[in-house]
């Protein structure tokens, strides 16, 4: 018994050790690469603020900067005023089919964003399907193109982050509070407005800057609808590709000003939002509100037009699939031909879609779990700077991130570029904070007398971890593998910036098909990713139910 | 030799001195209680010996072994957990045969062992069951169980039967001592329950605000507290300031309820107190009453119920006090 560390900090010490390691490597380092790269001149050797002074000096940049901060705020604001109501109604009115509708609102979680502004240009634009009908009706038709596009794709695919929070706010409420405003004088409907709503607020106020963060760093929607409209991660990604001094300067400004602002986002949501929970005691949920006839009728309308218009231009891309397409131009044949292109030509990237979302999700599992559980259990500084480094890759576009790991490892000690682990290990970081807070979601809900329980009958930590927090996590880690391979499966930005040779995924696929106008293709990529996306979740679902594992 | 030692022990949170320099001896094969309100550190001391919280000053041996800086797994000291944590995980014989894979005990070994806790604790042909299957009381016998099996130095409790509906508490705590006593395993047992403390135990240490008040035997407690916080915590009492002869400072006397008596009943020597009845509090067995002396104070007694008795709020009534069992207290 030498060791000064004392035996039961062990191993949740070790646990950390590991993993700042790992991030260190994969996270702070390519994230220092592109700070320091944007510091320094095109050659790298001198330290400069001229890459920000050339950058911010331009209006094409200064442009895009205010438009992605423009769509995400209307984005923000629209996916809020869609969302808030239908969570009040799937809460507290009497809705058919209740169920249907949050297990279908929960699908945009998990289904590819760009697939649905791809859906969107086939369906509404230049030569779209629609676009077409109503030019020969008459109708003139203006485009989809641009910020209406994106900030409707982002409504149509980011609700649930706001509507999910938002449902179990509204569900939380103690009935007694508005029972006591009432008992005050306070009718049914002004109750709502001035006791229930605030209490939820920050609920809303949460999932809306999430939806914030998320709207920043996308990459794949604005590819497909901005056109010419400058935005932040297509244009870091653009001078990215087209950088060709040996130090990315350009795309390291943009990438450390993306950084900033999402981190600057995710402090306001953990500082102002952490603390203002308005602590409720309900014993049980509040029970439904009683609503005439007409309202009914118009909530039940209005809660299934917003969950299946969201899963519209999704289920169009399937059955857009099975028809024949002629370079961009669409026959209305069923044909599958697209899916036959596919399995022929491009089996191998359908094959390394599937492999580095097994090898991704598997990791992120072995990483998540543990680091999980330490931020959890663990209330000390090395267990609180692990948490925030864990959480750090939210704050990171998936491009920026890809940028930094090219930076990092194209040479020096460990070169990466050019094979396949790159792209894993990219995934791995950009998903070990979903990861974590899941895992740490569960381990709250076990008891740590368990633990010592297990430890005082001779376990050590370790063993207690593998035998008895491990088994009883098992449903919870179960459904977070399952949900990090689903979106590492659908992942774009950081694969388009990483992938080489023969290491190119479905997103890849379906990314070229869209800039050489091969329709055909990328639609049948998109229903399978949909597919591949769907199964998992499916087969989880039941397993769960089958074994009661949740 | 499995007596404990703790020596000059402490443990501070922030501000809070939870455990202030305490010192014990628990000699081997003693039931030994740490009786205190909610609050005082009993978990914290327990959680100490077990392993489970760092020491900030003293030590603890087992044994004449110190054992502060031992890994919690490596100590040897079965635990029964407030809200059992029985592996949800595992069946009733799993969770009994838990400790004894650990060690690798073989597995013929384990079944007849895990047979014979199990049939300690009266849940012979329970094995099979899962815990989410069992009532509480059911799987605080398993949490026993279990940490039995191991054949542990020492047994520790913390607060084990405060889950449980009142009868099964009463049942349960003789059960617990019995077992204790067959066989011999020295059991450091906490509560807030004076009365639980006193049924169980061979001695109490009275814990206050991190710091010991009183270690001695129930009775020795019950009939001589040493201060006003271990008199009051240990049933009712009547606490009144005194003036003892050749002593300029007041000093506070406790004289506990069933000390008095109504005057007819009482030897013609124990001295009188006139006093008007308050109110009146018939428990079944015993009635309880609060009379008011001349000078204000309010003076508590409790008697035996008898048909004879009859006795109403507001009369004049006089008790008299036996003078052997007033106790002086710090
Ligand atoms: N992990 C901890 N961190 C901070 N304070 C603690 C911790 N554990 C216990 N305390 C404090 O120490 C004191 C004693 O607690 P505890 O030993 O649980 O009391 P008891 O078991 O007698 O009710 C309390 O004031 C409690 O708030
Ligand atoms: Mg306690």
């Amino acid at each position: 018994m030498s060791l000064a560390i004392p035996y039961r900090q062990r191993l949740p010490l070790g646990i950390a050790a590991l993993a700042f390691a790992f991030l260190g490597l994969f996270l702070l380092l390519p994230l220092f690469q592109v700070f320091s790269a944007s510091f320094l001149d095109s050659e790298g050797t001198a330290l400069t603020f001229a890459n920000y002074t050339k950058m911010l000096g331009r209006p094409f940049y200064r442009t895009a900067i205010v438009n992605t901060l423009e769509i995400g705020a209307a984005a923000t604001i629209i996916t809020t005023v869609l969302a808030v109501p239908l969570a009040f109604a799937l809460a507290r009115l009497p809705i058919p089919g209740k169920s249907a509708i949050l297990a279908m609102a929960s699908l945009p979680l998990i289904l590819p964003s760009f697939v649905s502004a791809y859906a969107l240009v086939l369906l509404l634009g230049r030569s779209g399907i629609v676009t077409q009908w109503l030019q020969a009706h008459g109708v003139a038709f203006t485009s989809i193109y641009g910020a209406g596009g994106i900030v409707t794709v982002y409504a149509l695919t980011l609700y649930p982050y706001v509507l999910l929070p938002t449902v179990a706010a509204f569900k939380a409420v103690d009935v007694s509070m508005e029972e006591a405003a009432q008992n005050l004088g306070s009718s049914p409907a002004r109750t709502v407005w001035t006791v229930t709503l605030p209490i939820v607020m920050p609920a809303i106020l949460a999932g809306g800057l999430l939806v914030l963060i998320e709207t920043l760093e996308n990459f794949g929607v604005p590819f497909v609808l901005a056109e010419d409209m400058p935005i932040f991660a297509v244009e870091a990604f653009k001078l990215f590709i087209g950088e060709t001094a040996p130090n990315p300067s350009s795309a390291g400004v943009l990438g450390v000003l993306l950084i900033l602002t999402t981190a600057a986002v995710l402090l306001v949501q953990r500082r102002f939002l952490g603390a203002r929970r308005f602590a409720t005691n309900a014993r049980q949920a509040p029970p439904q509100l009683k609503i005439g006839r007409g309202l009914q009728a118009l909530a039940t309308f209005y809660c299934w037009a917003v969950v299946i218009l969201a899963l519209v231009p999704f289920f169009s891309i399937v059955v857009l699939s099975f028809l024949e397409f002629r370079g961009p131009v669409l026959h209305p044949h069923f044909s599958l031909e697209n899916f036959s292109v596919l399995f022929g030509r491009h089996v191998r990237p359908l094959l390394n879609t599937l492999i580095f979302a097994t090898a991704a999700s598997l990791f992120v599992t072995i990483i998540g779990v543990p680091v999980g559980y330490v931020v959890t259990r663990y209330r000390s500084g090395v267990a609180s700077l692990l948490d925030v480094v864990a959480t750090l890759p939210f704050a990171v576009a998936g491009t920026v991130l890809a940028i930094g790991f090219i930076v990092s490892f194209n040479s020096g000690p460990l070169i990466l570029t050019g094979g396949p682990l790159i792209l894993v290990l990219a995934y791995t970081v950009r998903k070990v904070p979903f990861a974590v807070r899941s895992a740490s979601a569960i381990v709250h809900q076990i008891d740590a007398s368990l633990e010592e329980a297990s430890i005082s009958l001779g376990r050590s930590p370790l063993q207690t971890f593998l035998r008895i927090v491990v088994p009883l996590m098992l449903g919870g880690i179960l459904s977070g593998l399952v949900l990090s391979w689903v979106t590492v499966a659908s992942e774009l930005s950081a694969t388009v910036v990483l992938y080489s040779g023969p290491w190119s995924t479905l997103t890849v696929v379906m990314f070229q098909a869209l800039e050489s106008g091969g329709a055909g293709i990328a639609t049948a990529a998109a229903s399978f990713l949909i597919v591949v996306s769907l199964l998992p979740i499916v087969f989880l679902y039941r397993l769960v139910r089958r074994y009661e594992l949740s | 030799m499995s007596g404990i030692v703790i020596a000059g022990v402490s443990r501070i949170f922030g501000t809070v001195r939870a455990v202030d320099n305490i010192t014990l001896t628990v000699a081997q094969g003693e039931f030994f209680t740490l009786l205190g309100p909610s609050g005082c550190g009993k978990t914290t001391l327990l959680r100490m010996i077990a392993g489970f919280s760092d020491l900030d000053g003293g030590e603890i041996s087992i044994g004449g072994q110190r054992i502060d800086k031992l890994a919690a797994h490596r100590r040897d000291i079965g635990m029964v957990f407030q809200n059992y944590a029985v592996f949800p995980n595992l069946s009733v014989a799993g969770n009994v045969a838990y400790g004894l894979k650990a060690r690798r005990v073989p597995p013929p070994e384990i079944a007849a062992r895990v047979e014979e806790a199990l049939s300690l604790v009266q849940l012979s042909g329970f094995g099979d069951r899962q815990p989410h299957q069992l009532s509480g009381g059911q799987l605080q016998r398993v949490a026993i169980a279990r940490a039995l099996v191991i054949r542990p130095q020492v047994l520790l409790f913390d607060e084990p039967l405060s889950n449980l509906d009142a009868r099964l508490r009463v049942s349960m705590r003789g059960e617990i001592r019995a077992l204790q006593k067959s066989l011999g395993i020295t059991a450091i047992y906490v509560t807030h329950d004076q009365e639980e403390a006193m049924s169980v135990s061979d001695r109490i240490a009275m814990m206050n605000a991190g710091r010991l008040e009183q270690v001695g035997a129930p009775v020795e407690i019950y009939r001589k507290p040493a201060t006003r916080f271990a008199a009051e915590f240990m049933g009712t009492t009547n606490l009144v300031e005194a003036r003892m002869l050749g002593l300029a400072a007041p000093v506070s006397v406790s004289l506990r309820p069933e000390a008095l008596r109504f005057a007819e009943e009482a030897p013609a020597d124990w001295p009188r107190l006139s006093c008007v009845v308050e109110s009146l509090e018939m428990l079944g067995p015993i009635t309880r009453l609060d009379a008011r002396l001349a000078n204000g104070t309010t003076v508590r007694m409790a008697t035996l119920d008898t048909p004879s008795l009859s006795v109403q709020a507001g009369q004049a009534v006089t008790l008299a006090y036996d003078p052997a069992r007033l106790t002086v207290v710090a």
